[in-house]
């Protein structure tokens, strides 16, 4: 997903940067996002019921984004979106203001896995609110509905003998851990102790046996179910990968794990250099209408946090991912599972 | 003309200065950045921030851990499969192009490179879907009855990896035999046929040991290509296909190692160079014998 916005922002990149240079002038809204997140519609809309100017720049990494708002100390934005692993980052370099979520009338309409702040993970921190859940998606389980019966409700199933070699599974240590950590019903897969982190390690060399073959781009594992017989995918890439699947015909169905489902989770952030931080609600609360989120998920594919969409249920379990204990030791381990003969 | 223009050339007042350009070039573009990566060998990492205090510390884990001598090893074995598979495929295809005259020599040579004009992602992409269970490959032997289910013999395994960088090399090795095949002066094999001897007696004596300094640097490219080559690997080799190159880029990538994967890729470029020298080598003595 994160290919696809980094090469959509190029193009999008040269439009924002017209943007700016037509109203630098006047005090606009400063919006730093990734693309699709602040589409020109609804900026007009914005517009025409505010009153508020706005320029969007648009990123195409994290890296970039922290780049941009460690660069001026947050002074060139004033608001920006980042995911929930990478806030704390920004939190911890005060680079971000609070949120009055009184301010936030739609916020009160989010879904309810939503609804309340504290229980999400990552946005919040001393009990101020720091980020806004805007759009999200869930890395569940793609399994092919002719060749898997009953319908799989755990990631166990990618271990099972009776699908030796018809596993697609995802070339990435950091995340390979954490969804097996959640198979064996660790409670923080983000943070494993030694022991667990063997057990897991162990438990990846028998995943491994299993698997056809490791893929990186969603185009890439397309390509293998086409020409393979692959019975089922770990989702990097959730929803989008479903859908393009089941658009070249293939009879697939999508799951999230009972054990829990590893999620992205993007937010609204305010900047600590903020002109009108009034203002900043004010977007903030416009794009958390029904009408944005459908729109949103309808364009993207990803899930928005007003209507609920195919990328979770209402009853699924969603682990909002996090910053992994030791990137380098993950992915060394990784590397002696993917050497083990 | 150029008898005039030479010496005037060097000796205009420009002339220093084109020189220390052309010395200037190599030195910023390729030893500057070989010796800061030389360095970066020598650094460690912690906590994701390069720590730039000397050590000997990624080379001693080269050599000691168990993971990577090993994969060192079977990345080695393969690569020389490659290079023996396609000098053995490519010597009668180059032998063949000699043998024809005049145009069609060239035109079927251009044929033949044809396939480097085509981006190299889409050639794997396209060898996967032939190779693949239900591929082309598959559905052709089972429809011939040559085999009864597919197989998957060459999917996604060191089978897979050694067909396909086999495909995308090929023209490498053709062109230097072709080459060193066409060099060779045709008096020299009439001379040897008016002295009795027979066509293969020929071929063994004559033509085969004054093309083999071709056959060296074909057998040193196709090498170092598909040695330094990750995302063939990557994308046909599955979950038994592990080589060198795909360790080296998972240091850059995901890990943010680069300390470590700069001494591994000195590894590397230590063995590219001794298969370079090697050909250049074992090309250039026999090249002197005649």
């Amino acid at each position: 997903m994160r290919l696809k916005k980094l090469f959509l922002s190029m193009v999008a990149a040269g439009l924002g940067v017209g943007l700016m240079a037509s109203t630098a002038l006047a005090e606009n809204l400063r919006v730093l996002a990734w693309d699709g997140y602040a589409d020109a519609d609804w900026v007009k809309d914005f517009t025409a019921a505010t009153g508020i100017g706005v320029d969007v720049v648009f990123i195409g990494s994290d890296d970039e984004i922290w780049a941009k708002i460690k660069g001026s100390e947050g002074q060139d934005f004033d608001v920006f979106a980042v995911n929930t692993a990478q806030l704390q980052r920004y939190i911890k370099a005060d680079l971000v203001t609070p949120i009055d979520v009184d301010k936030l009338p739609n916020q009160k309409e989010v879904l309810p896995r939503f609804r309340d702040l504290t229980t999400v993970s990552g946005v919040t921190k001393d009990g101020k609110v720091y980020g806004i859940p805007f759009c999200f998606d869930s890395i569940g389980l793609i399994y092919n509905t002719d060749k898997v019966k009953p319908a799989p409700t755990s990631m166990s199933v990618l271990w099972d003998p009776a699908y030796k070699g018809k596993v697609l599974a995802y070339d990435n240590g950091e995340h390979n851990f954490s969804f097996t950590a959640l198979t064996l019903g660790y409670k923080d897969p983000f943070n494993l102790t030694e022991e667990q982190m063997a057990a897991v390690k162990a438990k990846l060399v028998d995943l491994k046996r299993n698997v056809l073959s490791f893929y990186t781009t969603a185009d890439e594992a397309q390509q293998i179910f086409q020409n393979n017989d692959v019975a089922l995918i770990w989702a990097n890439y959730g929803q989008q990968q479903v859908k393009a699947l089941q658009k070249v015909g293939a009879h697939v169905a999508y799951v999230n794990p009972s054990e829990g489902a590893l999620a992205w989770l993007d937010n609204w952030v305010i900047s600590k250099g903020v002109h009108d931080k009034a203002n900043a609600e004010k977007w903030i609360n416009f794009v958390l209408s029904k009408k944005i989120g459908g729109e949103l998920s309808e364009r993207t594919g990803f899930g928005n946090t007003v209507v609920e969409t195919g990328s979770a249920g209402s009853k699924d379990k969603l682990v909002w991912l996090n910053n992994v204990e030791d990137p380098l030791k993950r992915s060394d381990l990784w590397n002696e599972i993917k050497a083990t003969p | 003309m150029s008898m005039a223009g030479a010496p005037r050339f060097s000796s205009s007042p420009w002339s220093p200065l084109v020189a220390l350009a052309a010395f200037a070039l190599p030195v910023i573009f390729v030893v500057v950045p070989l010796a800061i990566f030389l360095s970066y060998s020598f650094f460690s990492v912690d906590q994701g921030t390069i720590i730039h205090t000397l050590t000997l510390g990624n080379y001693v884990r080269f050599f000691t851990d168990p993971v990577f001598l090993p994969v060192f090893r079977n990345t080695v074995i393969l690569c020389v499969s490659v290079a023996a598979i396609c000098i053995v495929l490519a010597y009668p295809v180059a032998y063949f192009l000699t043998t024809l005259k005049g145009r069609w020599r060239y035109a079927l040579l251009m044929l033949l490179l044809v396939p480097l004009l085509m981006s190299y992602v889409i050639k794997i992409y396209a060898v996967r879907s032939i190779l693949g269970l239900n591929g082309f490959l598959n559905k052709a032997l089972v429809a011939l009855g040559i085999l009864s289910e597919p197989s998957s013999l060459f999917v996604f395994n060191m089978n897979a990896i050694l067909l396909t960088l086999t495909l995308l090399l090929i023209p490498f090795a053709i062109l230097p035999i072709f080459l060193a095949l066409e060099r060779i002066p045709q008096v020299l094999l009439r001379a040897s046929d008016d002295l009795g001897a027979s066509p293969l007696q020929t071929f063994l004596r004559v033509t085969l040991p004054l093309s083999l300094p071709g056959v060296a640097s074909a057998a040193s490219f196709v090498f170092v290509l598909a040695l330094g080559d990750f995302l063939t690997p990557q994308m046909v080799g599955g979950v038994s296909g592990f080589t060198f190159g795909r360790i080296l880029y998972s240091q850059f990538g995901t890990a943010y190692n680069w300390p470590f994967g700069a001494a591994l890729s000195v590894a590397l470029a230590l063995l590219v160079i001794g298969a370079i020298l090697l050909g250049e080598r074992f090309g250039r003595s026999r090249g002197a014998s005649t």
